[in-house]
């Protein structure tokens, strides 16, 4: 009963700060880039799936007025779920035609920050927390508690997030700096990556300023402009129009409690911002789906969505690749190094392009990129059967997994 | 078929509360929750809602149970001793320093020099961790785990302020 | 399709202009009337998503803080950003995958936080049209309008008896926002003027306001409700840009309904329903609704209108539960319209009830002048 899907044309635009073009020609880029990737007209494309989180610049619904660019008139569907945006655009793309309403859908996803009037907008962050801010403010919190929280206004929740996970796991610092280091070294291998750095070492990093303890600078994403597209087709036309598609074996994206405040701060019951449940949750998911028993034999790699650096560490365990706490130890033996033994992030991940609604998406099409041998510079050397492509978002309280493989399940 | 149930819910009615960003004003109806928090807080008194079916205590109030899907409709104190879940720390405060349009230090917000420490508690007998500030502490001593007990403002004026923050206890 | 699907529970709030109700509030009702209608609790659902906006909620990743509202702990859960109809199709393909059996979409928005028709013009185009400031949904509709009554000689009162048909309609309808029993075609005629020819009653009304609804697969279905809704087909279609395309026509409901009676194996649509919830954001857009459903010829809708067809009474009903301009909660709408259709089917409409119906149309749509559409025909049998 259950239809096979694959991706068989990713493109993507260079990420950074693009004043070149407009939102629409970006997206177009990305969009025809995976079009002629995956050897399909747009009169092939039976429908298209969307989604970006533009932060308030005041451009919103950009598909509406970029229409024509994907072949109007055809089904259109938006999602924008935060950080998750791209893996929720994955999904939405990968369930259209698993549906079997359609055989051939495009999936774009991406983020012009550049056009945004407010900073704030860079990383969406302080706008989820915008509105509860606004109500807080007009209880009478002091100006002393606002100018704490803006002090780390870059990192929000994720820095208090940083500081649960390393006391959970026992990780330092220097593993962050490790991580951010790693990140910068494979971005460089990465064409479309933003920030590059081919030598960079965690000493490098340690000397960037810090934000607020225990994230500095040198762990912060940037904010970057780009977008990101795959295209789906289902068993029959994926055969036909390439050798190696790259198939989707499984998916899942739990919902947990808003970490740390709910609507109008509000409490909510997670006192462990490390946790992240939803995501132990989709892993099994996606897993028991794709028909993965033990990941850490059958998964070769995996692009996991970390904006600072406990995240890489943090979600790896969280699906299943290292036991809990334990990921650090992996980071310090070089297992996941580009050509370690579990390559983490070998695209540099969001740690070094960060261009919001195309993040999630990135990492499934890198994911599909490494399983198709077409990552380039930065393709790991081994082959790749399964891999992870894994997203956050939210108020920490969203995941996205995809499951990329080279066979499609039985 | 089951029959349409009447919801009743206790809350009072909302609470307007304007915001702002580059689209433009608008305003948007809260919760009263943080009413009962601030009576409370004049008390020097933690204020949560209990959850009759999981007996899960969240504190700030909230009205909905998500997991048990029910409304919340009573309340609990707990208590002004807790611990430390989470901290970030901020870099020296100096003179200059520009914060959101203005100089922190210059308007005796904060001293030439202050480390501040926003930190998340998990007080005794609640269920979720509070955001606040972590105070009279040396920086280098902070660990998560810590023991603190809340401070209140000398002059307790029922807003958010009368919680100052949190402090270690020996 | 692979899989039979259809609705088993639904419920909708009252739609109000200011509700003294939080949006979390009303999802919550919403979420949970569905899940009491459909006799099924919280754990038996497989997946939510969430039809909610950012920039009308005031809140980037709308759906963030509703997760617990609206059922969402610890399930698989997604959102779309459309309209709500939009939702359910998003829904629909989650069950048809095999990974889920049952799924519960939830819409809302509250019209008070922002006005829509001030989000509106951010959705116009940046480079050009943004730059010139005076298009919005409402002038571009005015714009249509116009073209539209100058190439069918259609007459402002014609366009004013739709707004008469469907605010007497929604008087009858216990949730609708906007009600008018004793509205005459001058009082529409004789409000206040937005862009020639819309005026106040022209317009749909802005509300608060969420709907819920619950989808199982077939076999879930049969266990859950002894009086499933099924749906028979669907299709959807976004056209290009405002400048790009023809406004007299709507070239993309035309489309998605042609897909929508295909699926559903309809041949003759105004003989073959029995009733239709149709969104239309302005009066003017139901006669072209019309016309794009194949209900009335081109240039025709103002004769169903002239004879009375689409009244309650009439050989196809349109909106008798006072369609979007009795009650619009914007990206909630196109729900609300999926439950009106389901409740005729029902025999659950009361006083607004047709009688015999066996299949029904639902519509939504989203975007500056019907851009993007969807339509949903529903059914009583098995």
């Amino acid at each position: 009963m259950q239809r096979n899907v694959a991706i068989i044309g990713c493109g993507q635009t260079k990420h950074g700060r693009l004043r070149d073009v407009n939102t629409a020609e970006m997206i177009a880029e990305a969009a025809w880039k995976a079009m002629e990737d995956a050897n399909v007209s747009p009169d092939e494309v039976d429908a298209i799936v969307v989604g970006n989180m533009q932060g308030f610049g005041g451009i919103y619904d950009t598909e509406l007025w970029a229409g024509e660019l994907f072949g109007a008139p055809k089904p259109f569907l938006r999602i924008t779920t935060g950080g998750t945006t791209g893996g929720s655009v994955a999904h939405g793309g990968y369930y259209s035609v698993a549906s079997g309403l359609y055989d051939v859908v495009l999936a774009v996803a991406w983020e012009k920050h550049s056009d945004s009037k407010e900073r704030g907008a860079s990383t969406g962050l302080a706008h989820v927390a915008m509105a509860n801010i606004f109500h807080t403010m007009q209880q009478g919190a002091s100006i002393k508690w606002l100018v704490s929280l803006a002090t780390g206004a870059a990192t929000g929740v994720s820095a208090f997030q940083a500081s649960c996970y390393m006391y959970r796991s026992g990780c330092k610092v220097k593993h962050l700096d490790m991580v951010a280091a790693k990140s910068r070294r494979n971005a460089a291998k990465n064409e479309y990556s933003h920030l590059r750095w081919p030598n960079c070492t965690p000493e490098d990093i340690a000397k960037t300023e810090w934000v607020s303890y225990p994230l500095r600078f040198g762990h912060v994403c940037p904010a970057s402009d780009g977008a990101s597209a795959v295209v789906y087709a289902e068993e029959e036309i994926a055969k036909k129009k390439t050798d190696r598609p790259a198939w989707i074996k499984g998916v899942a994206a739990y919902a947990d409690e808003p970490n740390l405040m709910g609507e109008n701060s509000q409490g909510t019951a997670i006192t462990d911002l490390s946790e992240q449940l939803q995501c132990i949750l989709s892993a099994k998911a996606a897993y028991r789906r794709a028909g993965i028993k033990n990941p850490r034999k059958e998964i070769d790699m995996a692009e996991i969505y970390q904006p600072f650096p406990h995240q890489e560490l943090m979600f790896s365990e969280r699906v299943d690749l290292f036991d809990d706490g334990k990921a650090w130890i992996a980071l310090e033996e070089g297992q996941t190094e580009i050509d370690g033994s579990m390559p983490l992030d070998p695209s540099g991940g969001v740690l070094s392009t960060n261009a919001i609604g195309s993040s999630a998406m990135q990492r499934v099409l890198e994911c599909a990129l490494q399983v198709m041998g077409k990552a380039g510079k930065h393709q790991v050397p081994k082959d790749v059967k399964n891999a992870v492509a894994h997203g956050w978002g939210g108020a920490t309280n969203f995941t996205t997994i995809t499951i990329v493989g080279d066979s499609p399940r039985k | 078929m089951a029959e349409k149930k009447q919801i009743k819910y206790k809350t009072k009615e909302t609470l307007a509360t304007e915001g702002k960003w580059a689209v433009g004003e608008y305003k948007y109806k809260a919760w009263t929750h943080h009413e009962e928090f601030k009576e409370n807080l004049k008390q020097k008194k933690l204020v949560g809602s209990i959850c009759s079916s999981c007996g899960r205590v969240f504190v700030p109030p909230t009205y909905i149970c998500g997991r048990c899907f029910r409304w919340i409709d009573k309340r609990i104190v707990v208590s002004d001793k807790g611990v430390i879940t989470g901290f970030v720390l901020s870099t020296p405060m100096r003179k200059g320093m520009k914060i959101l349009g203005m100089d922190p230090v210059e308007m005796g917000v904060v001293a030439e020099g202050e480390v501040l420490i926003p930190c998340t508690v998990k007080f005794h007998g609640s269920d979720t961790i509070v955001q606040t500030m972590l105070l009279n502490v040396d920086p280098k001593d902070v660990r998560v785990g810590m023991k603190v007990q809340a401070v209140w403002a000398k002059v307790l004026k029922g807003q958010l302020s009368d919680l100052e923050g949190v402090e270690p206890i020996e | 399709m692979k899989r039979k699907i259809a609705i088993v529970g639904y419920a909708q709030t009252r739609h109000e202009s200011d509700a003294a109700n939080t949006r979390e509030g009303m999802v919550f009702e919403a979420a949970k009337g569905a899940l009491d209608k459909a006799g099924i609790t919280r754990e038996a659902v497989d997946t939510v998503i969430n039809v909610s906006s950012d920039y009308q909620d005031g809140r980037t990743i709308s759906n963030l803080f509703l997760v617990m509202a609206e059922g969402a702990y610890l399930k698989d859960e997604s959102k779309v950003e459309m309209d709500g109809a939009f939702g359910v199709l998003y829904a629909m393909m989650r069950i048809l995958s095999g990974n889920h059996d049952t799924a519960l979409v939830v819409g809302v928005t509250q019209g008070s936080i922002f006005n829509p028709h001030q989000i509106s013009f951010y959705t116009v185009d940046p480079t050009f049209d943004r730059q010139i400031g005076l298009l919005n949904d409402v002038s571009a509709a005015a714009i249509q309008a116009k073209m539209y009554k100058n190439k069918y000689g259609v007459s402002d009162e014609q366009i004013a008896s739709v707004s008469v048909k469907n605010l007497v309609n929604a008087a009858n309808n216990p949730y609708a926002h906007r009600k008018i029993s004793d509205l005459t075609v001058q009082k529409v005629l004789d409000s206040k003027l937005y862009y020639d020819p819309i005026r106040e009653l022209n317009i749909s009304s802005i509300s608060d306001g969420a709907c819920a609804v619950i989808l199982a697969s077939e076999e879930k279905a049969k266990e859950i409700a002894d009086a499933p809704v099924w749906i028979k087909g669907v299709g959807s279609c976004q056209d290009s840009y405002l400048r790009d395309r023809n406004l007299l026509k709507l070239k993309s409901l035309e489309i998605a309904a042609k897909k929508a009676y295909e699926m559903a194996g309809l041949k003759d649509p105004f003989t073959e329903l029995n009733v239709a919830e149709v969104t239309e954001r302005f009066s003017h857009e139901e006669l072209m609704i019309y016309e794009a459903l194949g209900l009335a010829k081109e240039g025709e809708g103002k004769i169903l209108v002239e004879k009375g067809v689409t009244e309650r009474k009439g050989q196809m009903p349109v909106n008798p539960s006072g369609g979007a301009l009795g009650a619009d909660p914007i990206l909630a709408t196109g729900l609300v319209r999926m439950v009106e259709a389901a409740k005729q089917i029902r025999s659950e409409a009361g006083k607004y009830q047709i009688q015999g119906v066996r299949q029904a149309l639902a519509h939504g749509q989203t975007g500056l002048c019907a851009q993007s559409n969807i339509v949903f025909i529903l059914g009583g049998e098995s």
